[in-house]
C-alpha cells in the first residue's frame, strides 16, 4: 500500500475547500466542501481521507479540516 | 436560411434551390397543375416539389441559385424571353409553362455547345450511372453536336490527383461553378475560384495550385456539388458506382453529422454527407466524409486473445474461452481484494445503448459504482457547472440556432479545426454579419476567415479564465447592462443578490485583472458591451473552458454571463459547449459517471435506486465509485486490481503518461475491448474485438442533445456488435443480460430515464432523430432548452471566485503549454492516423512564438525538448506567430510523440477532469528522442511482437503506433 490516493485525497480536499472561501462563513463552507465530497467521492476515498484527519490532518487547510471532521461514517 | 427537418421532404431529392422557410404561402401553376410554397421559394424547387423536374446543370439545393447554365429556362405567361426558373421567384398567380418545342431546342443548343468541349468517354466515366451531364443530355434529347469535336477544346487540361481522396480533371469541367460556390457557401473556406474569362474560365484551387497545396481543408463539398466526374472519389474510380446505402451517423466529433454509406455489397465506397442529416444539412468534413478506411484497416483485431501477463506473447482464443477467462479473473480479484477493487470505463465512441450496457454491468454485476468515461477528461466541468447553475447537464441550443445569433462568442474552442460543420454554420452566420469575439489564447482559424471580422481577439494568459469571465460579468453588473427582467422573473433572487454583491467589488474590474488575464481592460470593456448588449447572443464553448483546475467554475461564469443578459430560452442565444467525441454527451447520459445513474440521478436517491434495482434485479451501491484518476491512484496503492476498458485509449489520452502506465501495469486484470491494438490494449491481458460504428445499430447523442440513429451498413469483422460483447461478459459474470437488438437496450433506457422516455427506434425511424428532453411533457423532443423555466425552477447564480492555478511558470519552466487537436486528426489518432489524413499531419509539433524560438535558438522543423515537472519529450518545432509570447501548444494525436508525458495530474477542482491547457515548461534545442520515448519505442517494438506471436506472424503489418 502506497498513498498516491491520499496524496490526491489531501489535495483534492484543499482545492475544494480553496474554491468555495466566498461564503464567509467557516461552517457554512465546510458544510459546503462536505456535501461535495459526500456526493461525488467514492466510499474508500471518504473513509481514507476522514482516517488521515484522526492521525494527523496536519496537510488539509482549516476548511478541508472541518470539512472531513462533517463527513459521516 | 435555416432548413428545418420535414418528413414531406425526400432528402434523397435535389430540388435545384434551398427551401424557403417564409410562413407566407403563394399558389402558381405549373403546367396547369396548381402548387402552393412558401413565398421566396424559386420556380425550379416549386415544380421539384410538384414532381415537375426541371433540367438543371448549375442549380443544387444546397447553394443558392446562380442562372449561369441557363438549362432550367422556362416560359411565364406575359413575361418576355425564358427567364431561368432557378432565379426567378415563384409569385402568386404565375402560371408557368415547363416543357414545350422553343424549350426543348433551347435546352439542346445548349447542351450542343456543353458537349462539343467534354469528352465522350462515358462509358469508361467514373460518373458513369450518376451522372448530372449525362442525364439532362438524355433529358434534353441531344442527338448531335453540329459543331463537331475538333474545335478548340480542354481535352487535354491535366488531372490534378494531389488529394489523397479525389481526383481533379479539368477537361470535364463544364464550369458551371458548383464546386466554387460550394466551397465558399457551405464550406466557408473560399478556397476554389473560376480562373480566367470566357473561353478560358476554369476551376483554380488557390492561386493555380494543386488542391493539396492549396487553402483546401478536404470536406468534400465541391466533389458533392459537382454534377460531372470533374471532382470525382478515388474510391468511385477505382471501383465504380455504388449500388446502395443506408443512412447512418458519423463517429467522430460532437457534431453528429449523418452520412449515406454508400455501398457495393459489405464494401463501403463512399460516405455522402445526408441532407437529411438535422446536424450537418448535408455538409462534412475531411474526417467524416473520407476518413472511414481505417474500419477495415488491416491493423484491426478480429480474434479475442488472452495472456496472464503483460510480458507474454498474446494467445489467440475463441469467444467463449476469452470471456470466461475475463470473467474469472475479475471474479477472482474480487474475492481476493474486496467488491470494490475492479471498475470499468465505458467508451464515448460507443453508441448509447453500448454505454448503457456497460455500466449496467459495473454496477449490476460487478457490484459498484466505479464507472467513468472519457468525459473524465473533458467535458465533465460541463456537466457539473450547467447542472448547478441551469439544472440541466447538456447545452442549451441547436447548431442551427446560431443563424440567429447577432453576437458570437467562442471562448477555449476551435470549431473549425475540432467541429468543422459548426464551424461553416457559425462562418455562414458572420459572413451574413454577426459579430464574433474569440477568447483564446492562441490566433485560432476563425480569428482570420475569408469575410469574417473579429471584433475582439481576446488574448488570455492560460490558467486565467474565470478571472476573465468575472471581469466580463462585472463590466456588465457594474455598467448598468444586465437584463433586469430576465433576472427578476426566471432567476433565484437570493443567489442573484449575493452574486451581484460578488462580482461587483471593483477587484474583478478589467482593470485589475489585466495582470491576470493579460487582456488590455478597455478592450474587454468593449467585449462585454458587445455581447451585453446584443438582440441575441451566444456563447460557445470547448476544451479550453473546462480543462482547467477552475473548469467547473468557469463554466458556471459562462452560464452567469447568459443568465445576467437573459441570453437563454429562446433561438439564438444560449451556452453551447462543443463536445469532443461524437457519443460523449450521450455517455453521460448513459449514466457513467460513478455518482449517477443515467439521466444524472444520484446513486444516493433511494427512489431512483430502487426503479433501477427493480428492473435490473439487484441491490445496488448508493455510495458513488470511484473516477478514472482516483482509480488510477488505487491501482498504485494496490487496491484497485482488475478493469474493464471499452473503446477509451487512457494510455495516450490522460495526463501524467508515466503515472498512468505505472497504474496499468499494476493491475492484475485489464479486459480491452476496442479495435485496435491501442496504447492501452499494450498493457492489457483480455482483448475482446470491438466493432467500428459502420458494423452496428444503435444511436449516439450530439452536442445538441440530438439522438441519432446508427445503422449497420457491415456485418462485424470479429462476429459481435459492442452491446453483444458486453452483454456476453455480463453473462460470463453470472449476472444475465438477453438483449435480442439494441432497441430493447433503448425501450430499458427510456423506462428509466425521465427525459427519455418517449425515445424508442420507431419515433426516431418517424423523426429522423430526437432531441432531449423527450417525454409525456414534449413528445417531439427539445430543440431549445429553458424556454419558459429551469429544471430546478429558477436560474441560480454561481459565485465563481478566481483562485490561480498551482502551475505557474517559474524561472526553470518559463513556458505555458496547451494541448488541442488539428483538422485531419481526431483524438488519440487510433483512427485517422490509419487513414491518408496523415498527408496533412503525421506527426504532433510544438508550435511557438518567433521571440520564444529566437531565445533558444529555435528554428523550424527543430528537434526540441519539452522538459515539465511530470517528464520529458521530443517533438519538432514550428515557429507560429499564431501563438503569444510565452505561450506554446500542442496536439496528441501521435502516441510516439508523448504530449501527455508532460502534462500533470492537477485537474479541476469540482471533477478532477485535467488541467491539460496549462503545464508550465522548458524548452530547448536537442538532438535525440526523450528518455521516454525510446523506452516506448522498445516497449512497443516488444508489445508489437507479443500480438504477431498470437497470430503466427513474422513481423510485418503496420499497427500504426510508431
Amino acid at each position: 500500500m502506497g498513498n498516491h490516493q491520499l496524496t490526491s485525497l489531501i489535495r483534492m480536499a484543499n482545492q475544494i475547500a480553496a474554491n468555495n472561501t466566498h461564503i464567509g462563513d467557516d461552517i457554512a463552507e465546510a458544510e459546503m466542501v462536505a456535501d461535495h465530497m459526500t456526493k461525488f467521492w467514492a466510499r474508500s476515498m471518504k473513509a481514507q481521507i476522514r482516517e488521515y484527519l484522526e492521525q494527523d490532518g496536519s496537510e488539509l487547510t482549516p476548511i478541508a479540516k472541518q470539512a472531513v471532521s462533517l463527513l459521516k461514517h | 436560411m435555416i432548413q428545418i427537418f420535414d418528413p414531406n421532404v425526400d432528402y434523397n431529392k435535389d430540388y435545384g434551390t434551398p427551401a424557403s422557410v417564409s410562413e407566407n404561402l403563394i399558389t402558381l401553376e405549373i403546367d396547369g397543375k396548381s402548387i402552393t410554397v412558401p413565398e421566396g421559394t424559386s420556380v425550379l424547387r416549386a415544380a421539384a416539389e410538384a414532381d415537375i423536374n426541371i433540367p438543371k446543370l448549375c442549380a443544387t439545393d444546397n447553394l443558392e441559385a446562380f442562372g449561369s447554365c441557363r438549362i432550367c429556362a422556362v416560359e411565364i405567361e406575359g413575361r418576355r424571353g425564358t427567364p431561368a426558373s432557378c432565379t426567378t421567384p415563384a409569385e402568386a398567380g404565375m402560371k408557368v409553362t415547363t416543357q414545350n418545342k422553343r424549350l426543348g431546342k433551347l435546352r439542346r443548343n445548349i447542351m450542343e455547345l456543353y458537349i462539343s468541349d467534354h469528352p465522350l468517354d462515358c462509358l469508361t466515366c467514373p460518373a458513369n450511372g450518376n451522372c448530372e451531364l449525362q442525364d439532362v443530355a438524355g433529358e434534353v434529347g441531344l442527338r448531335e453536336v453540329r459543331y463537331g469535336f475538333s474545335g478548340e477544346n480542354h481535352l487535354d487540361a491535366e488531372k490534378d490527383n494531389s488529394n489523397p481522396y479525389f481526383s481533379f480533371d479539368p477537361s470535364k469541367c463544364i464550369v458551371c461553378s458548383r464546386c466554387v460556390r460550394a466551397c465558399g457557401e457551405v464550406q466557408g473556406t473560399f478556397a476554389l475560384t473560376i480562373d480566367g474569362r470566357g473561353f478560358d474560365s476554369k476551376v483554380s484551387p488557390g492561386q493555380n495550385e494543386a488542391f493539396l497545396d492549396s487553402e483546401c481543408v478536404s470536406c468534400g463539398a465541391c466533389v458533392q456539388a459537382c454534377p460531372t466526374s470533374t471532382l470525382m472519389e478515388k474510391s468511385v474510380i477505382e471501383v465504380g458506382q455504388p449500388e446502395h446505402s443506408v443512412v447512418t451517423t458519423c463517429a467522430y466529433c460532437g457534431v453528429g453529422c449523418q452520412f449515406k454509406a454508400e455501398m457495393k455489397g459489405a464494401e463501403i465506397i463512399r460516405m455522402v454527407p445526408y441532407k437529411g442529416g438535422q446536424a450537418n444539412h448535408g455538409h462534412s468534413c475531411v474526417k467524416g466524409r473520407f476518413a472511414f478506411g481505417y474500419a477495415t484497416h488491416e491493423d484491426r483485431i478480429t480474434k479475442p486473445m488472452i495472456r496472464d501477463s503483460i510480458d507474454e506473447p498474446w494467445q489467440e482464443v475463441s469467444w467463449d474461452e476469452a470471456l470466461n477467462f475475463a470473467a474469472t479473473k475479475l471474479r477472482g480479484i474480487q474475492e481476493k481484494y474486496g467488491r470494490e477493487s475492479i471498475g470499468g470505463i465505458t467508451s464515448s465512441r460507443c453508441t448509447n445503448e453500448e454505454t448503457y450496457l456497460v455500466q449496467k454491468l459495473i454496477r449490476a454485476a460487478f457490484g459498484n459504482n466505479n464507472t467513468d468515461t472519457c468525459a473524465r477528461v473533458c467535458h465533465s466541468p460541463t456537466g457539473y457547472g450547467l447542472k448547478a447553475t441551469l439544472g440541466e447537464s447538456a447545452g442549451t441550443q441547436t447548431f442551427d440556432s446560431v443563424m440567429y445569433a447577432d453576437t458570437i462568442m467562442v471562448i477555449g474552442a476551435n470549431p473549425t479545426d475540432a467541429h468543422p460543420v459548426f464551424g461553416s454554420l457559425l462562418k455562414k452566420r458572420l459572413r451574413q454579419g454577426a459579430k464574433l469575439i474569440v477568447a483564446d489564447p492562441r490566433r485560432i482559424d476563425l480569428v482570420k476567415t475569408p469575410h469574417v471580422e473579429t471584433h475582439h481577439h481576446l488574448t488570455l494568459r492560460p490558467g486565467s479564465n474565470v478571472a476573465f469571465v468575472n471581469a466580463m460579468a462585472h463590466v456588465i453588473m457594474s455598467e448598468g447592462l444586465e437584463d433586469r427582467d430576465f433576472i427578476a422573473k426566471r432567476c433565484q433572487t437570493e443567489a442573484f443578490n449575493a452574486w451581484r454583491h460578488f462580482i461587483t467589488e471593483e477587484r474583478h474590474s478589467p482593470e485589475n485583472t489585466e495582470a491576470i488575464t493579460g487582456i488590455p481592460a478597455a478592450e474587454l470593456r468593449s467585449a462585454a458591451r458587445i455581447y451585453a448588449n446584443a438582440k441575441n447572443a451566444a456563447i460557445y464553448y470547448g476544451l479550453g473552458v473546462t480543462e482547467h483546475s477552475q473548469g467547473s467554475s468557469m463554466v458556471m461564469g459562462i452560464a452567469n454571463l447568459a443568465l445576467a443578459t437573459g441570453n437563454i430560452g429562446r433561438e439564438g442565444v444560449g451556452v453551447n459547449p462543443l463536445r469532443g467525441q461524437n457519443n460523449v454527451q450521450g455517455s453521460c447520459d448513459m449514466g457513467s459517471f460513478p455518482h449517477e445513474l443515467p439521466g444524472y440521478q444520484h446513486v444516493s436517491d433511494d427512489a431512483v435506486r430502487a426503479r433501477f434495482e427493480a428492473v435490473w434485479g439487484v441491490e445496488l451501491d448508493n455510495e458513488p465509485g470511484l473516477r478514472i484518476p482516483n482509480m488510477f491512484d488505487a491501482a498504485m496503492d494496490g487496491t484497485y486490481k482488475g478493469m474493464y476498458c471499452q473503446g477509451e485509449d487512457i494510455a495516450q489520452s490522460d495526463p501524467n503518461t508515466n503515472h498512468v502506465h505505472a497504474a496499468m501495469r499494476a493491475l492484475e486484470c485489464l479486459v480491452v475491448q476496442d479495435i485496435f491494438l491501442n496504447e492501452t490494449a499494450k498493457f492489457a491481458h483480455v482483448f475482446l474485438p470491438g466493432s467500428s460504428f459502420l458494423e452496428k445499430d444503435g444511436t449516439f447523442t450530439n452536442a445538441e442533445r440530438r439522438i441519432n440513429r446508427v445503422r449497420k451498413v457491415m456485418p462485424p469483422l470479429a462476429g459481435k456488435q459492442d452491446w453483444e460483447v458486453t452483454q456476453a461478459l455480463s453473462n460470463a459474470l453470472g449476472y444475465p443480460m438477453n438483449y435480442s437488438h439494441p432497441s430493447e437496450i433503448m425501450d430499458e433506457i427510456a423506462l428509466l430515464t425521465p427525459t427519455f422516455s418517449n425515445v424508442s427506434y420507431e419515433r426516431l425511424e418517424e423523426m429522423g432523430s430526437l432531441q432531449w428532453p423527450c417525454n409525456d411533457n414534449t413528445p417531439d423532443g427539445t430543440p431549445i432548452m429553458h424556454l419558459d423555466s429551469f429544471p430546478i425552477g429558477k436560474g441560480h447564480f454561481a459565485i465563481t471566485e478566481y483562485v490561480a492555478t498551482e502551475e505557474r511558470s517559474t524561472r526553470k519552466y518559463p513556458l505555458l503549454l496547451t494541448t488541442g487537436r488539428t483538422l485531419s486528426q481526431y483524438n488519440v489518432g487510433a483512427q485517422t492516423r490509419r487513414t491518408e489524413n496523415q498527408v496533412w499531419h503525421d506527426d504532433d509539433v510544438l508550435e511557438l512564438h518567433p521571440q520564444d524560438a529566437e531565445d533558444r535558438g529555435i528554428k523550424d522543423n527543430d528537434w526540441v525538448g519539452i522538459t515539465s515537472r511530470s517528464g520529458e519529450t521530443v517533438m519538432l518545432a514550428k515557429v507560429s506567430d499564431r501563438m503569444q509570447p510565452g505561450v506554446v501548444y500542442t496536439t496528441f494525436h501521435h502516441p510516439h510523440s508523448g504530449a501527455n508525458v508532460v502534462t500533470t495530474d492537477n485537474s479541476d477542482w469540482a471533477t478532477n477532469c485535467p488541467e491539460y491547457k496549462v503545464t508550465a515548461i522548458q524548452v530547448i534545442k536537442v538532438n535525440e528522442p526523450s528518455e521516454w520515448q525510446q523506452r516506448y519505442h522498445e516497449f512497443h517494438q516488444e508489445q508489437i511482437g507479443h500480438l504477431h506471436s498470437a497470430r503466427g506472424e513474422k513481423r510485418s503489418g503496420s499497427v500504426a503506433g510508431e
